[in-house]
């Protein structure tokens, strides 16, 4: 017997299959989205391959002020190497990262000196940013889910706003960042950092937006921490070349001796 | 009154041996208690001094907040005008500055965290006298550019005369602090806590390592009269700027050694206590014996027509006699026992030596001399005594003359 509802069931289920075909891929095109908005950011900074540069850090704090400059190469996410080359009391340091470990080598005293697990959180070279913060920073990508939620528009750039959420199993100190990032260009704006009970930590905004290297990227920024009144870090990009070809072995306990 | 002192002493030394024993049991009062006082007021001078001339100094200026965020951001310039106004004061010895830190040590394989003290290698011969603890090398001169490691440091990382010693930290200012010296000397510090972790610079040394041009951690203030140190302090707040410095004592630099000490001393009168109970019933025995004894020679005076009143004064009177003799006899006596043990200290080995040194004191226990204790302690065996004499006193104001003719 012909069920008399049949074809208005028939339609109603074909049309759900519809819909849901439709939104699901525009929400996954979206997520996917968001992953490969970042992951240009990341690329525009970092450079596909490999950077050189040199920048000079500020650290302020409320009674007092200290500058450092260094140079800094880069291959991948895996490598780079800082040489401090002011100020003087400094120069000559220089540290490694390959993968998750860091080193650092004090001509002074002449020793090569493998940081510990337990120096991760403190701040590099006495600033706001973190040994952590250096050693992960190329992890946004990999570690992290990202959502575009909002639009905004930061310092006159209309800005995706995404927020991202570490994986289960990631080994990321963050309950959360959330980043803008503009639509044009892909320039990280401006970024907050949140632990894992959704308490702001930090925030690290960009200025200064000028072609260097061949790109348009910011050439200044400046980390707030938000517990700490009147303390911030800024860093100012005097040079930059990207892709130039550096050798694996560049990246060596030898070489940090040796580099200038 | 002169005839009754005279029957009193010729009644005393009538017999001998009786009154010899009530002495000496006055006699072991006094002496024993003094001794034991001497050696626990000289353990609490002990431990200050460990403290207090080996370190900390009497009073301490620093820059506010100091103590409790003691870190390089809390150092202060060295200011001449200061100092100078400190040292008129009349009771103030020294002024020493000093620039004090934490920093990893390492010779090769071995590091340890240690306290790297920065010191004014001719102001400071007034205060801790480096130069007298040095065991090995020499003392710093005018030009010395390299350190002073104490002994068991010294020790733990194998360091020798002329080794070198790597020196890591965080300075001023959050710089580096990196340097290597060479060891010019090892020092002995008497304190065994003190002995493992430090490591003496000239101070321009230690403010170039730690990148902190002319600051100090602190002024130490060395005085004459340790007594009058509240009057002092008092004076030296009114010359410093007050909300910029602070300046303590060494009591409120050391609350866990005045505590200890605190609670030894309580322990202390305890066992004093419980000295004078059992020095107390001691001679309180003698006397009843002594008062039993002589019942018939009392009943035979009072029936003879003496006055109970009179009786007992005479009593009175001889046994305070022998309580004066017995107790200037322990005095007298002490001061022989003090007097070495002042020079010549019980030295402790083995395990209770070792449980000293875990606390961080040198094993010996010393005693000191003191005017108020030796009057302390004598106020209160005479009124033991004075208390011991009540009841055969009493005993013999209600003497029944019939009962006592018939003992």
């Amino acid at each position: 017997m012909l069920n008399p509802y049949m074809h208005m069931k028939r339609f109603t289920s074909i049309l759900t299959l519809l819909l849901v075909a439709l939104i699901v891929p525009l929400v996954t095109v979206h997520a996917q989205d968001a992953r490969e908005i970042i992951k240009k950011a990341d690329e525009k900074m970092q450079g596909e391959e490999t950077s050189q540069s040199i920048m000079t850090m500020t650290i302020v704090r409320p009674t007092w002020q200290r500058e450092i400059t260094f140079k800094n190469w880069t291959k991948g996410r895996e490598n780079s190497l800082v040489l401090v080359t002011a100020p003087a009391k400094e120069k000559g340091q220089t540290f490694l990262k390959r993968d998750i470990e860091m080193w650092n080598w004090n001509p002074t005293i002449n020793r090569l000196i493998k940081l510990p697990p337990s120096m991760m959180s403190q701040g590099w070279m006495g600033s706001d940013f973190s040994n952590d913060d250096l050693l992960k920073e190329s992890s946004i990508v990999v570690d992290y889910t990202h959502n575009i939620i909002e639009e905004e528009e930061i310092d006159g750039w209309d800005c995706y706003k995404i927020e991202l959420i570490p994986l289960e199993d990631a080994a990321v100190v963050w309950g959360k960042i959330i980043k803008w990032i503009s639509k044009e260009e892909f320039l990280q704006m401006k970024s907050e950092f949140f632990d894992e009970d959704d308490y702001l930590i930090k925030t690290e905004l960009a200025y200064d937006i000028k072609t260097m290297g061949g790109r348009l990227i910011p050439s200044r920024f400046e980390l707030i921490p938000e517990e700490d009144e009147g303390h911030k870090t800024m860093v100012v990009m005097d040079e930059i070349i990207f892709n130039q070809p550096i050798p694996d072995s560049f990246f060596s306990q030898q070489n940090m001796k040796r580099v200038r | 009154m002169k005839d009754y002192l005279k029957l009193a002493w010729r009644n005393i030394w009538r017999n001998k041996r009786r009154t010899l024993i009530t002495i000496a049991s006055v006699f072991f009062a006094m002496w024993l208690s003094l001794i034991m006082r001497s050696m626990q007021v000289g353990s609490y001078g002990h431990m200050a001094d460990g403290i207090v001339e080996a370190f900390t100094g009497f009073m301490q200026v620093h820059k506010d907040g100091f103590w409790n965020d003691q870190t390089l951001d809390n150092t202060f310039a060295y200011n001449s005008d200061m100092v100078r106004g400190i040292e008129s004061d009349d009771n103030v010895k020294a002024v020493i500055p000093r620039l004090e830190s934490f920093a990893l040590a390492s010779t090769g394989e071995l590091t340890k965290g240690i306290l790297v003290v920065g010191i004014d290698p001719v102001k400071e011969l007034d205060l801790t006298h480096p130069d007298r603890k040095i065991k090995e090398g020499r003392y710093f001169n005018q030009s010395s550019t390299g350190v002073l490691v104490s002994g068991r440091l010294a020790e733990f990382l194998n360091l020798e005369l002329n080794d070198t010693l790597t020196l890591l930290s965080t300075g001023y200012h959050g710089a580096s602090a990196a340097g290597i010296y060479p060891v010019e000397g090892i020092v002995e510090m008497p304190n065994p806590e003190l002995d493992r972790r430090l490591v003496f610079m000239p101070l321009p040394v230690a403010q170039e390592f730690y990148g902190a041009d002319n600051m100090l951690t602190s002024l130490v203030i060395n005085v004459h009269d340790s007594d009058d140190l509240k009057n002092t302090k008092k004076n030296i707040q009114e010359l410093i700027e007050s909300g910029f410095y602070e300046i303590m004592d060494w009591k409120e630099m050391n609350p866990e050694l005045v505590q200890q000490i605190q609670s030894d001393q309580a322990g202390g009168y305890i066992m004093l206590g419980v000295l004078y109970m059992i020095v107390g019933f001691g001679v309180l025995g003698t006397l009843i014996m002594m008062t039993t004894e002589r019942r018939r020679e009392f009943g035979v005076m009072v029936a003879v027509g003496m006055q109970k009143k009179k009786l007992g004064l005479i009593l009175m009177i001889e046994m305070l006699m022998m309580g004066l003799v017995g107790a200037a006899s322990g005095i007298i006596g002490s001061l022989p026992v003090i007097g070495y043990l002042v020079h010549n200290p019980i030295r402790f080995t083995g395990e209770y030596a070792e449980i000293f040194e875990s606390y961080g004191f040198e094993p010996i226990m010393p005693a000191r001399f003191e005017g108020f204790y030796f009057a302390g302690q004598t106020a209160i065996v005479m009124i033991i005594f004075i208390l011991a004499i009540i009841p055969p006193i009493y005993s013999v104001l209600r003497l029944k003359e019939i009962k006592a003719l018939r003992s």
